[in-house]
């Protein structure tokens, strides 16, 4: 077993659930009527045509105006799926597609938008895939350890369409947080096995479930209670793990 | 704000591959990039379409591999492996030097598995070989398998920012380097040919009716390709020294916050990310020997490019546009670029811009449109995609910064 250490300090969290009115009522299973993200940062014409999942990230990281002017990294697991079912449909019943709706089913459509609205012109990354909760936490905290100013990490995803397959899951679910680096406080840390071969967490498996994973997240950020939580695997046979110091501890 | 910071050392390049419409090996690639020659065919070589265009399709025979892939036997899965195949003995012999579990994969694309689900839900021959499974829609879905069959048992990562995204993934590699999380990075990507793509860029406005021709005076937009590009980028040693076939100088990177789809009119995130790439390159602008250009042939990001470039190089630097060789790749072009570019540090060739003739002078650039031998140390790479999304690597024959030599 080897680990590596990674100091962060969390300024800030933000949630968001269309099913649950706060991170605690997802962990207690209390829900709400399905509540779509108000996503006030964008404004005119930038609203339209913006599927959910890109609401869902502009609605957490407009939450946090602490993130003014950071460089930014964007985390999703399937990016923008309905959007991508639905340009599928569109040029099979149609033989067209719009080109609205093409402009914005790149996966980094919310970093974009995102950009605009802040007139921020910093870097931004999108990490997506089976295991971008995890790969998003590891850039964020990469990235943060190189900048001079905070960095912003929103996590985000909508359901894959039942046509593809998607499971039954709750409407949607985003987080976002502002990190910046630190000697000491918070930790990612990288845990791995020597095995290294096939099997729990080679990445083959299905994408990570969102939604417990970001309301404990946000949970324990905000209650500032001791805690440590897996993000996921980042490697096989390894995980990386988030270790919240209890608040004034550090 | 910073996006990584490419200090000393650099970091070596010890082997790429990389397959496109010009050819599934990585030295046919390279022959005939370097002889100019043209490989696009009509689109109807892919699909059919209400709309004329013409497409760079790479030449595979689908359901020949399919045994090999150890993963859904989706093109995508046929293209990513096409290129890691080439770059299996190098990684194997990094994972001696280094130990498996030091030797990271950083894939990047824009589309991902989009054209499998394609397949599937809008019916296109062949018919799928695999039933349908949404995580095959997934950029990450061949990443494993690759991984696995390169040895690379290292931390694994996703990257997908459109059109910038393999400059941005090997910007990730960096970062895994410069905090000793590895000790060798295999950074791919692919992307396919698309319908979606296609009738989306068509529908844009964007896509040419005919051939691309970058910075001509009559340019009228983008012609797509499909293709994928691997590298091996690896910390310094004495052995990494000796297989070095150039070495990563610098990376930039930065947001336009104008558009979703369009440049900012004057240039200034590209700008600002080629200044970024110097500067952590430790290199002036007259270091630089040629610009290999993000250059898709459009009249607007030509333009836009162009005057970026005015600004920082003057109008001597020469520039080339690989993507009338290669198509358009999305994702994966930035990668396919870099691959060509140490390929003209080997050759000390700068391959050509075809069919920029007349080129238009409104954009001062020094276009290279027939094969050009030089003194050649320092290569500037572009790569911007939507969402204002903009990514430069320099890519150097030389090891260390200036001041350090």
């Amino acid at each position: 077993m080897t680990k590596r250490d990674l100091a962060i300090e969390i300024e800030a969290a933000s949630f968001f659930a269309t099913d649950y009115a706060s991170a605690g009522d997802a962990l207690a299973g209390v829900e709400r009527t399905f509540t779509a993200p108000r996503f006030t940062l964008l404004v005119g014409r930038t609203r339209r045509f913006t599927s959910l999942v890109t609401q869902l990230h502009i609605e957490v990281c407009g939450a946090l105006p602490q993130a003014n002017g950071a460089a930014s990294v964007f985390a999703t697991c399937q990016g923008e799926i309905q959007t991508a079912h639905r340009l599928i449909g569109e040029f099979r019943d149609a033989g067209q597609v719009s080109s609205a709706h093409f402009a914005q089913s790149v996966h980094n459509t919310p970093s974009g938008l995102y950009a605009m609205a802040t007139r921020n012109t910093a870097p931004s990354t999108t990490l997506t895939g089976a295991n971008a909760i995890a790969a998003g936490w590891l850039e964020a905290a990469l990235v943060a350890r190189d900048a001079e100013r905070p960095v912003l990490l929103s996590i985000a995803d909508e359901p894959v369409p039942s046509a593809l397959g998607g499971p039954p899951e709750p409407g949607g679910v985003a987080a976002a947080f502002v990190l910046r680096s630190a000697n000491a406080g918070a930790r990612l840390t990288i845990e791995s096995g020597e095995g290294g071969g096939a099997g729990d967490g080679d990445g083959d498996g299905e994408p990570q479930r969102s939604l417990e994973l970001l309301a404990r997240l946000v949970h324990a950020v905000t209650a500032g209670a001791a805690a440590a939580i897996t993000l996921g695997s980042v490697l096989p046979g390894g995980v990386l793990r988030l270790h919240l110091p209890q608040r004034g501890a550090s | 704000v910073t996006d990584v910071i490419a200090r000393p050392p650099r970091y070596a390049f010890t082997a790429t591959a990389v397959a496109n419409c010009l050819g599934a090996r990585t030295e046919t690639v390279l022959a005939r990039a370097f002889r100019g020659e043209n490989a696009f065919r009509p689109a109807n070589a892919y699909c059919d379409l209400p709309f004329e265009t013409e497409v760079g399709v790479l030449p595979i025979d689908e359901g020949s591999q399919g045994e090999a892939l150890d993963c859904a036997p989706t093109r995508m899965a046929r293209l990513a492996f096409a290129s890691a195949r080439g770059l299996g003995d190098a990684v194997r012999a990094a994972a001696d030097r280094w130990g498996p579990r030091r030797v990271a994969y950083v894939f990047a694309s824009s589309i991902g598995g989009l054209e499998h689900t394609e397949r599937h839900f809008a019916p296109f021959p062949p018919v799928p070989e695999s039933p349908y499974a949404y995580a095959d829609h997934a950029v990450d879905a061949t990443s494993a398998a690759v991984a696995r069959h390169l040895g690379a048992l290292g931390i694994r990562m996703a990257v997908s920012t459109a059109c910038s995204s393999s400059i941005k993934a090997l910007a990730t590699a960096l970062r895994l380097l410069d905090h000793d999380l590895a000790d060798a990075v295999v950074v791919g990507s692919a992307d396919t040919l698309s319908r979606t793509t296609l009738f989306g860029f068509h529908g844009l406005g964007l896509l040419a009716p005919t051939a691309t021709r970058p910075f001509a005076l009559d340019r009228h937009g983008l012609t797509l390709g499909e293709g994928s590009a691997y590298v091996l980028l690896e910390r310094q040693g004495a052995e990494t020294t000796r297989r070095a076939l150039g070495w990563l100088a610098g990376l930039g990177s930065s947001s336009d916050a104008y558009h979703q789809t369009s440049p900012h009119p004057d240039g200034i995130g590209a700008e600002l990310a080629m200044r970024q790439a110097l500067e952590r390159s430790g290199l002036e602008p007259g270091d630089v020997d040629f610009v290999c250009a993000h250059a898709t042939g459009t009249r607007q990001n030509d333009a836009v490019e162009g005057a970026a470039l005015g600004r920082i190089f003057g109008a001597k630097v020469p520039v080339t546009g690989t993507k009338s060789l290669t198509g358009h790749t999305l994702g994966t072009s930035g990668l396919t670029a870099v691959v060509l570019a140490l390929e003209s540090l080997r050759r000390q060739e700068i391959p050509a811009t075809l069919r920029a003739d007349p080129v238009d002078p409104d954009l001062g650039l020094s276009v290279v449109r027939t094969l050009a031998p030089g003194a050649l140390a320092n290569v500037l790479v572009n790569a911007f995609g939507f969402g204002g999304n903009n990514a430069t690597a320099v890519v150097s024959a030389h090891p260390h910064r200036p001041e350090q030599a």
